[in-house]
């Protein structure tokens, strides 16, 4: 098969057209209007992504009642423990109202009070919400355009190109009619989501391959073993019951959340899957959740009824609500993996290891060190995720505009070439494994929650019994069509991701926040303050450690 | 997920051919077919039952119908596997 081949430019190329992609095109844009700006998307800008498949929850800090400081402090003791970059967060918090404000500037629909005031719902001591409207990445994206970013969906970036350590553009292909472009760019942002491995439906966009591209071009990852999020679900529908964790009882109608927890927390814990699990495993199970009379049910629904929104998001809801509702004939709760690996390392300016390529939201969250010991978002920090991803666009927007383009390294066109045939093998191939046998061993690895939440070095490698299987299979996978090829290079992505789960997280022999060893019950301060960074070296998988700057920071053990 | 059986209806005398519900699936089960001006679904089993098609669409001209029962939560117990 044989496609056509085109080369491109432009100023800055991002890649993901999500929420983070859309904000940082924006913000470029208007700081440095004459820049050209190109998005390309392997669905479509505007509607892909997850901002707009969620709560649309933001999270609020009102700033005459919570100074970043404080609520810093709370965070790195409950959430992040003493893993996170205080810096970020600090920023992040103090950043609060201005993303919002730029939100709602650009378009987007938050509801406002009698006295144009946002509507806010606390939500704890320190902690608030607002709610956006579903539609918030279409109105981004119509902002975007109105300011002149150019857009290719159904455009997926495939691998990036570098000149002597530099960023020099990307490769991408059209999964609608194969062409393969070469796109040589003085600037790259990845946006392109986090790994959720195809479990979870409302996260089947976090595929990771851009996180493999970001890889494979030598960019190094922090924080790979905190990508192992997961969430109580009910059996039936497969539906998430958020805050589900406070009210679980077993089969002997016993109150087990009192086993891992004495009061309330921020939100679902890695012990309350531990706990899922040990009472299954010593016969106790099902698990069901159990709500008190007059209580309004699992969720914050009735947050929900005052605050929804009427028009997308509305319709969005009832569908996926009411279908749910036929087949929920009870409570019976189980984990629904969901990953959110997110390990691309970045600094303060969003810029990766790799000199002109950045990444923010979804990819990058827990590599920006941010959040700490949690996988992220939500990271136990509810309303964080569309937040960090306009956060971390606002941040590199700033940085470049600062720094200035540079223009320097050149497109190798022998290194895109190789790229292009590494790509469309598997369109080549007369036989061969499916995309889909492998994405099956992959998940056969992470969805067991024993395996990969509640972790112990023995069943960590029965897990990679799995994944070396996979990796095997995934050099010799077939594609039928270019939808097909798109899931032999995601196939590929969920393979790395999961080798780099396994790789950190038998490293760390410690247990910390959401991370927890079986094996090794205990945090470790004194020899585990650190992060560990993991980097394609000629091929080779490999590590290091960083200890974490404590010292400088507020809050300490 | 992967290898799902949910079900997706279409009434074509009612769509209008805006492309919304081509732009609005995530994960390209849709594809766009330029002389019918209506949406093809290609992809069924790589459907998510996000119901982000039949939420775009003004014209009731899709019904998504889950079947729960070929999503896979992949637990070691066999109850959820
Ligand atoms: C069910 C659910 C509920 C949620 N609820 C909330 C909430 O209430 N509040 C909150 O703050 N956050 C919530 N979140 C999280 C929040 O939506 C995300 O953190 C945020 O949207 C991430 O934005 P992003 O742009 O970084 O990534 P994404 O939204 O994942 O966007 C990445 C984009 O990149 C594209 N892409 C991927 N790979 C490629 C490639 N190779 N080439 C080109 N394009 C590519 C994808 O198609 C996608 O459009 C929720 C998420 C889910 C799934
Ligand atoms: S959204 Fe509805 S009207 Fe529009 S193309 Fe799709 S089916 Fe037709
Ligand atoms: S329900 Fe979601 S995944 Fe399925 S076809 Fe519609 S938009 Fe696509």
């Amino acid at each position: 098969m044989s496609f056509e081949k085109k080369s491109l430019n432009c100023d800055i190329l991002v890649a993901g057209g999500g929420i983070g992609g859309l904000s940082f095109a924006v913000s470029i844009k208007e700081r440095m209007p004459e820049t050209d700006v190109l998005v390309i998307e392997k669905q479509t800008a505007g509607y892909s992504g997850k901002a707009n498949k969620g709560g649309g929850v933001l999270q609020y800090f009102d700033p005459e009642k919570v100074q970043p400081i404080d609520f810093l402090k709370l965070h790195v003791k409950e959430i992040g423990c003493y893993l996170g970059d205080q810096d970020m967060m600090l920023r992040y918090v103090a950043m609060n109202k201005e993303m919002i404000d730029k939100l709602s500037e650009w378009g987007v629909s938050i509801p406002r009070d009698e006295n144009g005031r946002y509507r806010v719902m606390p939500t704890g001591p320190m902690t608030a919400m607002i709610r956006a409207d579903l539609d918030i990445t279409v109105q981004v994206r119509r902002r975007a355009e109105k300011l002149g970013v150019r857009f290719m969906d159904k455009t997926a970036l495939s691998d990036l190109l570098t000149d002597g350590g530099r960023i020099a553009g990307a490769a991408a292909f059209s999964i609608i009619d194969g062409t393969f472009y070469v796109i040589q760019a003085k600037a790259v942002v990845l946006a392109t989501g986090s790994q959720n491995y195809r479990i979870g439906s409302m996260w089947s966009s976090g595929r990771g391959d851009g996180i493999a591209a970001a890889y494979r071009a030598g960019a190094e990852m922090r924080n790979a073993e905190f990508g192992n999020f997961a969430q109580l679900a009910k059996v039936k529908s497969h539906h998430e019951v958020v805050f589900g964790e406070n009210n679980m009882y077993n089969a002997q109608g016993e109150f087990i959340t009192r086993n891992f927890r004495k009061t309330r927390e921020t939100d679902i814990s890695s012990t309350a899957i531990r706990e899922w699990y040990v009472q299954m495993k010593s016969g106790k199970g099902p698990i069901h959740l159990e709500f008190g009379e007059g209580h309004p049910g699992p969720g914050a629904s009735a947050l929900q009824d005052r605050l929804r929104d009427q028009s997308y998001g509305q319709r969005f809801r009832e569908f996926n609500e009411s279908s749910a509702a036929e087949v929920d004939t009870d409570l019976e709760v189980c984990p629904l993996f969901i990953g959110e690996q997110s390990p691309v390392c970045v600094g303060h300016d969003m810029q990766t290891t790799v000199a002109g390529l950045y990444a923010i939201g979804d990819c990058s969250y827990c590599g920006s060190g941010a959040p700490g010991a949690v996988p992220a978002p939500p990271g136990r920090n509810r309303g964080s995720g569309i937040l960090n991803a306009v956060f971390a666009a606002l941040v590199c927007a700033e940085s470049i505009a600062d720094s200035g383009l540079s223009d320097g390294a050149k497109v190798d066109m022998a290194q895109a070439e190789a790229c292009r045939e590494r790509l469309f093998a598997p369109l080549e191939r007369n036989e061969g494994t499916s995309a889909k046998e492998v994405i099956a061993l992959v998940q056969k690895a992470m969805a067991p929650v024993e395996q990969s939440v509640f972790m112990s070095k023995d069943r960590m490698e029965l897990a990679m019994q799995y994944i070396k299987k996979a990796r095997e299979l995934s050099g010799k996978m077939k594609a039928e069509d270019l939808h097909d090829l798109l899931s032999c290079h995601e196939a590929e992505a969920m393979v790395l991701s999961a080798e780099m789960h396994f790789f950190a997280s038998d490293i760390r022999k410690e247990s910390r926040g959401w991370f927890l060893r079986e094996d090794y019950p205990d945090m470790d301060n004194e020899n585990w303050l650190k992060w560990i960074i993991v980097k394609n070296v000629n091929g080779e998988m490999t590590y290091t450690t960083r200890d974490i700057p404590i010292e400088k920071w507020p809050v300490r053990p | 997920m992967i290898n799902t059986a949910h079900r997706i209806e279409f009434f074509p005398e009612k769509c209008v051919g805006c492309q919304l519900c081509y732009k609005a699936c995530f994960v390209d089960v849709i594809r766009w077919d330029p002389e019918a001006k209506k949406p093809v679904f290609k992809y069924v089993s790589d459907c998510e039952h996000c119901f982000c098609c039949q939420a775009v669409c003004r014209k009731d001209a899709i019904r998504v119908i889950p079947d729960y029962s070929s999503e896979h939560l992949l637990q070691s117990f066999e109850r959820y596997a």
